[in-house]
């Protein structure tokens, strides 16, 4: 190693005194400096999301993937209400329209379920009601009419009497 | 060869990796510089070739076998850099100094870090006139103090023959150079 030391220490001079080749001042510390700018790179500070421990970490990924999905699956359950009851809405309005004539199309267009829970809404609203109003409705003529004509036999009852005894 | 195993050792270890590469460095580095310089002549490319041959030390230490010494190595990659930089060059600008040495001459003397006097320019010619293996072998052995095992590791060739290239290539130089006088 002490032969190899004098023999670099040495290089330069022989190469400059033998083949005249030379190098600029302090080349050597500068290609010293370059060659290790690139290859050994700054160590970065490692990004990791899971700088904490494991027994912590590990449950709030957890439930971060919980509120994630939780929230996924209200907002597709929503939708699908939100859907049903449009549905539900169109069909009425529709119906308002042209209820008698375009019934059968309608029919074809919503599900079974649907026009089932609507013919028993129907029949509620439209019909037992109605028919209890109507029903109402015929009493109270009825109890109107035996009024008024109980208070006109009274009258006319009264206006004879009158006339009689004054005649 | 301690210091070297324990270098070695160093280098392989990728927490002591970089403080082994900068004594590798402050070793090898003026040494491999001027093996380089002798084979692309001038020293911008020399500097270029340097760098590139310990980027691929560096890269490449991990598949450092050990079958050769470290030193050998190295100056194969150094050795293998140089013939690819030429080879390359010689694709862009069609110049060979293995077999035109007009451009070996005019390479060396538009170099601005070449001063040499008329005997050094001398020199450089009649080297320059020897075949490629013998201009190889005289600097190895001559201005690389490289012994003719470590020469036959890096370039591959036989002991005896890079002796029977050596003798000879000394020989010749002897000869021009006696004759010039």
């Amino acid at each position: 190693m002490k032969k190899s030391n004098q023999h670099k220490a040495d290089i330069s001079r022989l190469h400059k005194d033998k083949l005249g080749m030379a190098v600029p001042e302090d080349f050597f510390a500068k290609s010293k400096a370059n060659i290790l700018n690139k290859v050994i790179k700054p160590e970065k500070p490692k990004q990791s999301i899971f700088w904490l421990k494991p027994i912590i970490a590990y449950p709030m990924a957890a439930s971060i993937i919980l509120a994630i999905a939780l929230i996924f699956w209200m907002q597709n359950n929503n939708t699908k209400n939100n859907n049903q009851i449009t549905n539900t809405e169109n069909i009425e309005l529709w119906n308002s329209d042209s209820l008698d004539s375009d019934f059968l199309i309608s029919s074809l267009m919503i599900s079974d379920t649907e026009m089932d829970n609507y013919l028993d809404r129907y029949i509620l609203n439209k019909i037992v009601i109605e028919t209890e109003l109507y029903e109402q409705q015929l009493e109270n003529i009825f109890i109107n009419s035996v009024l008024i004509e109980d208070s006109l036999i009274n009258n006319y009852i009264d206006k004879s009497l009158i006339e009689n005894i004054v005649l | 060869m301690n210091q070297e195993v324990e270098l070695i050792k160093n280098l392989k270890n990728p927490k002591l990796k970089n403080k082994a590469f900068k004594d590798l460095l402050d070793i090898y580095q003026e040494r491999l510089y001027w093996h380089i310089r002798k084979i692309v002549i001038t020293h911008d490319n020399a500097n270029d070739v340097l760098q590139e041959t310990f980027i691929r030390i560096f890269n490449g230490i991990n598949n450092f076998k050990e079958k050769s010494s470290l030193h050998t190595w190295m100056y194969r990659i150094a050795y293998n850099e140089s013939i690819r930089f030429l080879d390359k060059n010689k694709i862009k600008t069609s110049v060979s100094i293995n077999q035109d040495n007009n451009a070996y001459l005019k390479n060396l003397t538009q170099d601005i870090f070449f001063n040499g006097n008329e005997l050094q320019l001398k020199l450089n010619e009649i080297i320059s006139e020897l075949s490629s293996k013998q201009q190889r072998v005289f600097q190895m052995k001559y201005f690389d103090d490289l012994s003719f095992h470590q020469i036959s590791d890096i370039l591959n060739i036989s002991e005896n023959t890079l002796k029977s290239s050596y003798y000879s290539a000394v020989k010749t130089i002897e000869d021009k150079i006696l004759a010039a006088c």
